[in-house]
């Protein structure tokens, strides 16, 4: 799967600077506007969509039809492109929350227990967000598949929000996500490992 | 020992059936697949590659069933596909490296080689290439990894004369090891003919014919003659006339035509286009 990933990784590379743009961009609007937590997790949502491009790159040069005559698995394919997506969500989030926590520490708001629960927390919200477009896209392909995911993001973004406005409310955030994070945690990993699940199994019975 | 055993294979999807399906390739040998576009040429390599699900029928690969292991079984089998199927941003160089991360067996030195022997750029992106330099590419790496069975469908498609006629050697220097087998699809019959020790016919979805390409030169002439004579031969001797302003021509049975008449050799070609219009 070495060899998945280093082909990934190549067409990141290439094909997915914007998203270092963004988040460059993203990193200093958050930097003016610390409170606002939807720019530090907007950049992360959209990295859900790099596996979805990469998807959408190998159909057009027909390579996955030309991968599943290599000695791989369809579910090694998809899993490639299921951890391409998580590193690279892990990888945003990582920026996003440092550039985060030296404003809040400048302003002598950090709490690191409360951060990281934060940043936890908005880390599952994105995986949630990828987990639910990939399935789509490994059944439908990335024409049809990208649309569900289009849907999604819009949910989520609203999503975001509430989350955002509970996370405010300083008093009790340590408190509620103390107890609510393990759970968020717990479920955004099942999501994430239900969708690779559903993603393998439609991938598996679709004709390449 | 057989590289490829296929019995009774069918398959049907979208209005298309591949019906029962039955090939034989020895190792040491190289097999033609000759047939129309849609006759099912790219669908029995697939199959073969169990990447698409049967109705019926069993692949045999080296002696073992292809829905068992198939992973493993593919690091012995270089494929090429009628497009390379390589992302277009990536050159040479990462396909390479790649592939290294690929196969077990990769031989970097022979990529290498290959690529210097193909006159194939190392840092042109693969969106550049031409259609000749992407089969070249596709070919470089289907045989970099010791593959024993090599799958080629329309692999000289695009090539020039002289590219071509370079990869018609190499494949032939390929079989030269004992273990080795190629099956090969090509809409180039000139090629096939070259190159095969066995000829596969296939016709929407049927297969037509499997033989040994000398037995099948050896076995059918084409005779020029007149109406007049041509009555004076067995019905059952020929198998196709075709009547110009200069008298007739005919397909015929080399066994039962008296030695009065001049043979001339039938090829491959003008044999498949006669058994598929028959077929019509």
């Amino acid at each position: 799967m070495k060899g998945l990933l280093l082909k990934d990784w190549y067409m990141t590379i290439k094909y997915c600077r914007a998203y270092l743009f963004l988040t460059v961009v993203f990193c200093a609007l958050s930097f003016m506007s610390p409170e606002n937590l939807f720019l530090v997790f907007y950049p992360g949502l959209l990295c859900g969509m790099l596996p979805v491009n990469l998807l959408a790159y190998d159909e057009r040069s027909k390579w996955l039809q030309y991968c599943d005559t290599l000695p791989y698995t369809r579910a090694q394919i998809v899993s490639g492109k299921y951890l391409i997506g998580l590193f690279a969500q892990l990888a945003i989030l990582l920026i996003m929350g440092a550039v985060h926590a030296i404003r809040m520490s400048i302003d002598g708001i950090f709490y690191p227990g409360e951060f990281l629960s934060m940043m936890m927390g908005l880390l599952m919200l994105s995986l949630i967000a990828s987990s639910i477009s990939l399935p789509f896209m490994f059944k439908l392909g990335v024409e049809k598949g990208r649309l569900a995911y289009l849907i999604m993001v819009g949910v989520i973004s609203g999503g975001s929000v509430v989350m955002a406005n509970i996370l405010s409310t300083k008093a009790t955030a340590s408190t509620n996500l103390a107890s609510v994070l393990p759970i968020l945690c717990l479920v955004g990993a099942s999501i994430y490992a239900l969708s690779w699940y559903l993603s393998v199994v439609f991938f598996r019975r679709r004709e390449l | 020992m057989n590289a490829l055993e296929i019995k009774n294979l069918s398959i049907s999807f979208r209005g298309f059936h591949l019906d029962s399906i039955n090939l034989t390739l020895p190792c040491g040998c190289i097999m033609g697949l000759i047939g129309e576009n849609g006759a099912g040429k790219t669908t029995t390599i697939k199959l073969i590659l169990n990447m698409l699900y049967r109705n019926s029928g069993t692949v045999t690969l080296f002696g073992q069933d292809n829905r068992e292991g198939i992973q493993l079984l593919k690091e012995d089998i270089g494929v090429v596909m009628d497009e390379a199927g390589i992302p277009e941003c990536l050159n040479a160089h990462q396909v390479g490296k790649i592939m290294r991360h690929t196969f077990r067996q990769w031989d970097g030195e022979e990529y290498a080689r290959l690529l210097e022997r193909f006159s194939l750029p190392r840092s042109k992106a693969f969106k550049d290439f031409s259609r000749g330099m992407k089969m070249k590419l596709g070919i470089a790496i289907a045989m970099s990894h010791n593959a024993k069975l090599l799958l080629l469908d329309e692999p000289t498609s695009g090539l020039d004369p002289v590219v071509r006629d370079e990869v018609v050697e190499m494949l032939h220097d390929f079989t030269r090891d004992e273990r080795h087998a190629i099956l090969i699809s090509s809409h180039i019959v000139s090629d096939l003919e070259k190159l095969c020790d066995y000829v596969a016919f296939l016709h929407q979805g049927k297969l037509m014919l499997c033989e040994e390409k000398d037995a099948l030169l050896s076995a059918y002439g084409i005779i020029h003659c007149t109406v007049a004579e041509l009555r004076e031969l067995e019905l059952r001797s020929i198998l196709h006339t075709k009547v110009t302003p200069y008298g007739v021509e005919a397909i015929v049975l080399r066994e039962n035509i008296p030695d009065t008449f001049k043979i001339s050799p039938i090829s491959i070609e003008e044999l498949f286009v006669f058994m598929v219009k028959e077929a019509r």
